[in-house]
């Protein structure tokens, strides 16, 4: 997509005659701290030059410092991520530490791993239009480059959706038209190919390697697409990027997800208390699904479906077949239109499967109110009558030894993964006998989120996990549950 | 480089405008007579964390967008004046330097001006333009009781949500 | 939840310009204010709700009256509280219960309230809100303030969604505690954990929102230009030009 760039030639964004499009000089970051302990610095003494046009691969596990490299050099970070920065960086010839992000737009462009915080507009048209009108781009151009941008990503019959209507792929889609829609001179993409089917994965890589854009794509899984697509690569390890051979990058990578240890989940030894089975027989359940296109009833039926103690089982689906919508009903958040659950036998209703089953939803923000680890942890504990305070004490230290958290931390300013792990912290010191987990992969390494699923595995309990990444799943169980034209069957 | 905040001042006020639309609209509470909204707590733990001008127009904003959505455009104006006011004079008085705890004088100033001022604005506004005095005296212990306990509420979620949420001090302008 | 107010259609008044309509709702809305017959304001009151269902709909209308009727209701059930003096309609014994001038000032705000609460819904279900937004602008309403307003509708679902996940997740957290039947004190101090997520969830959304801003440009020096217009509306000065003088002409032909 060639490009007339009006808006660029009245504010020329490029001052100086280097050829690098970016350059980062010893750079260190460390996040402010809210708590008596010091934050480890994130990144420290990194070096970085992009030339102009290269396509670059950055590998870094999930939470090690990836994204806020990306806010960095967007020029969004430290101003509004408080933390300490040393270090100078120029991204086209500006220097940051004189740029403000705006001023950028047309330089540095950032698709973040997560959608719904980019979000600014009401629909998915204005979504695209909103950088265009801020260039001043007169209103014929603005709608001729927001048909194209919609018509490259097959949006034109979302145009009007918002987006709460998206889905997971949509709205990265949304992002990348965006994208493309400004077209910046550095493209720096975050986990931009997740939740694309194939067909938009390769679009997009068709695109990075057309574009004569500089592109730097950051990932925390090798994907098949990425295959011939770069010509650098490199690894972000203790706060530093190593660049290197492509086979060299991708052993010390897979080494750095831990992907070498083996699977806890294996010849795990379990303590059973007691035998539970939770079962349903030909239930069915509808559910109108609003969007802006039609009103359709959405009806998922499950002819059989059983999960014991101690059994690990998943359930893998696409976007939107009704995984969550099983779930719900499950755990006792919905009641199904027809048919009932029984638990060892005997039918139990919604309050009932409230007690028996714990859902750990995908966001673990959720459930996060107290101000520190050990309060979020023995609240549920402090309310039980049978229980002495000494007995809280030891359960709560001793569960933050297994999680391998700390007790006087703050939980909303933890890590992703940290908060993750006092979330299923929870729900083990509430000692459910069966877990519903709802895309624990989702911004963890396979690693930690085994290591998570064996915790609470651990005493017991019938595990089923929600995934739409089959890799993963079939690391967890080859036994499971799969969801095709509304029908829950095994697989 | 003087820090240009208006990005900052902006997301802080919409997203708070949201917030007060989804607590009129989200929780209702059934009570003997009606419902019971929780607009109130919304507004009060604004005006007692975020100070005088995000309180105004976010509790003003917030209620009059969601008399709009729910249907009650006519509502709208009023409620965009007395709970902006509220907002408003709360933050006031409970405005402070740096992180000292708010004194329970002032607590209680704050609560008692909240509760008068919903009161009062309610009836006095809508006596002239809706519905005449009779009617609007009527809805006076209504709105005593859910300014009263937005108050308590209020303080208690922006009592618990610094504790838990520390960053917050970095989005107050 | 749902934060849309409009009706789809296609009579008259979707095709009426947004600017001449807001303009029309604040005469119209001054113009049951002043001193006009009973008559007469029933009368535009009823033409109100008529061109109200030609154009959203007799559903649509019904609604929204349903919606008012328990604060007509409470009218009339007040009518009694309203005037003490003047001539008696209805007396128990010696006691005067209604009077004709409290009767009438009722009917009045009665009326009042229907036309006003008429023409609102009308405005705001044959316009949709970007519309309404533009024509804000139009009438000299700053950039920002627009951008919050359309940024809190984008906002609004996003927290609604989390709101209800939080109570729920809360809610499963908590199942097994005791069930007995709870007051209200009880019940609103078990709000406080889900309130207390509900917060921090939306606050830590506030500087992703502000860093997007920033990075799609908002803080640029260029003019801003505009995507969406109100060209498609081809006759503005006609279409004002009706908004002044249906009122006029309604004021002279009602006034007492």
């Amino acid at each position: 997509m060639e490009k007339s760039r009006s808006g660029s030639m009245n504010f020329p964004d490029v001052s100086v005659v280097s050829t690098d499009c970016l350059k980062v000089n010893d750079l260190s970051f460390t996040y402010r701290s809210w708590c008596a302990k010091k934050n480890e610095p994130i990144l420290s003494h990194l070096f970085c030059t992009l030339e102009e046009k290269s396509k670059t691969l950055l590998l870094a596990p999930f939470n090690t410092g990836k994204s806020t490299f990306a806010r960095i050099i967007s020029g969004v970070c430290p101003k509004y991520l408080p933390g300490s920065m040393e270090g100078d960086i120029q991204v086209c010839g500006k220097d940051l530490a004189y740029t403000e992000p705006w001023e950028l737009l047309l330089t540095c462009g950032y698709v973040s791993q997560n959608p719904q915080e980019q979000f600014v507009a009401t629909c998915v048209e204005d979504e695209v239009a909103f950088p265009l009108e801020s260039l001043g781009l007169p209103q014929k151009e603005i709608a001729h480059r927001v048909d194209e941008a919609l018509m490259q990503w097959g949006l034109e019959a979302l145009r009007t959706s918002s987006n709460q209507e998206l889905s997971g792929g949509e709205r990265k889609r949304v992002l990348l038209a965006v994208q493309q829609a400004i077209n910046p001179t550095l493209w720096v993409l975050d986990e931009s190919f997740d939740d694309l089917d194939i067909h938009w994965r390769s679009q997009l890589a068709d695109l990075i390697r057309k574009e004569d854009n500089t592109v730097l794509v950051l990932a925390s899984r090798y994907l098949t697409q990425f295959d011939d697509l770069f010509d650098r690569y490199a690894l972000l390890e203790e706060g530093r990027l190593h660049f290197g051979e492509k086979q060299e990058i991708l052993s010390s990578f897979s080494r750095l997800c831990d992907d070498d240890l083996p699977n806890p989940l294996i010849n795990q030894s379990i303590s059973l208390k007691k035998e539970h089975m939770l079962s349903c027989a030909s239930l069915t359940t509808e559910r109108s699904r609003v969007s802006t296109l039609e009103t359709n009833i959405f009806t998922l039926s499950v002819p059989s479906f059983s999960l014991k103690s101690g059994e690990l089982r998943t359930l893998v689906g696409p976007n939107g077949s009704g995984k969550s919508t099983f779930s719900r009903l499950l755990c006792g958040l919905d009641t199904p239109k027809s048919g009932v659950f029984s638990l060892d036998e005997r039918v139990v209703g919604t309050k009932e499967l409230n007690r028996n089953v714990g859902y750990l939803f995908q966001n673990p923000d959720l459930q996060i109110f107290l101000p520190t680890v050990r309060e979020e942890l023995s609240w549920s504990l402090k309310r039980r009558k049978d229980l002495k305070n000494a007995q809280i004490q030891e359960m709560v230290n001793s569960c933050a030894a297994l999680f391998s958290l700390d007790l006087d931390e703050t939980p909303t300013t933890m890590s992703y993964p940290q908060r993750k792990a006092l979330q299923a912290a929870v729900y083990y010191l509430l000692d459910r006998p069966f877990y519903i987990l709802d895309e624990l992969d989702n911004a963890l390494t396979y690693s930690t989120a085994l290591k998570i699923i064996a915790l609470l595995r651990r005493n017991g309990a019938g595990i089923l996990l929600i995934t739409h990444d089959r890799t993963f799943g079939s690391l967890v169980s080859d036994q499971g549950y799969a969801i095709t034209d509304g029908v829950l069957g095994g697989v | 480089m003087q820090e240009n905040k208006n990005a900052l001042k902006v997301a802080v006020v919409a997203v708070l405008t949201a917030v007060v639309v989804v607590f009129t609209m989200m929780v209702r509470i059934p009570t003997a007579k009606g419902y019971l909204n929780l607009c109130d707590v919304a507004i009060c733990f604004i005006a007692f964390t975020f100070g005088p001008w995000s309180a105004f127009i976010a509790a003003g904003l917030g209620t009059a967008l969601a008399d709009l959505i729910s249907g009650y455009a006519q509502w709208a104006p009023i409620s965009f004046i007395v709970h902006g006011v509220e907002g408003l004079l709360v933050a006031l008085i409970v405005r402070q330097k740096g992180d000292e705890t708010i004194s329970a004088i002032k607590k209680i100033a704050a609560g008692i001006v909240c509760v008068t001022t919903v009161s009062m604005g309610y009836f006095i506004l809508s006596a002239i333009f809706i519905s005449g005095f009779s009617v609007a005296a009527a809805e006076i212990p209504g709105n005593i009781a859910q300014s009263g306990v937005g108050v308590v509420l209020g303080l208690a979620v922006a009592t618990a949500v610094k504790r838990a949420y520390p960053p917050v001090r970095t989005l107050a302008w | 939840m749902t934060t849309n107010t409009f009706v789809a259609g296609d009579a008259f008044l979707y095709h009426f310009d947004p600017r001449a309509k807001l303009l029309s709702l604040v005469l119209f809305c001054s113009w049951f204010f002043l001193p006009i017959s009973l008559v007469g304001l029933y009368g535009v009151v009823f033409s109100i709700i008529l061109l109200g269902s030609f154009n959203t709909g007799v559903h649509h209308t019904w609604r929204t009256f349903r919606s008012i009727l328990p604060m007509l209701l409470f009218m009339v059930l007040f009518i009694p509280f309203n005037v003490r003096s003047g001539e008696s309609l209805v007396t128990f014994g010696t006691f005067t219960f209604i009077t004709r001038e409290g009767a009438l000032q009722a009917a009045r705000l009665g009326g009042r309230f229907i036309g006003i609460t008429y023409v609102c819904t009308l405005l705001f279900a044959t316009t949709p809100m970007t519309e309404v937004m533009l024509s804000l602008r139009w009438y000299r309403l700053p950039y920002k303030a627009s951008l919050v307003v359309t940024l809190a509708f984008t906002y609004i679902p996003f927290i609604a969604d989390s709101f209800s996940q939080i109570s729920e997740s809360h809610k499963l957290r908590e199942a097994g505690e005791e069930t007995q039947k709870k007051n209200i004190f009880k019940r609103l101090s078990e709000l406080l954990p889900t309130l207390t997520s509900a917060l921090v969830v939306a606050l830590r959304s506030i500087p992703n929102l502000a860093m997007s801003l920033e990075q799609r440009g908002f803080g640029r020096t260029e003019k801003r230009s505009m995507y969406h217009t109100l060209n498609a509306y081809t006759h503005p000065f006609t279409h004002f030009m009706l908004s002044i003088m249906i009122p006029v002409v309604l004021w002279v032909l009602c006034r007492t």
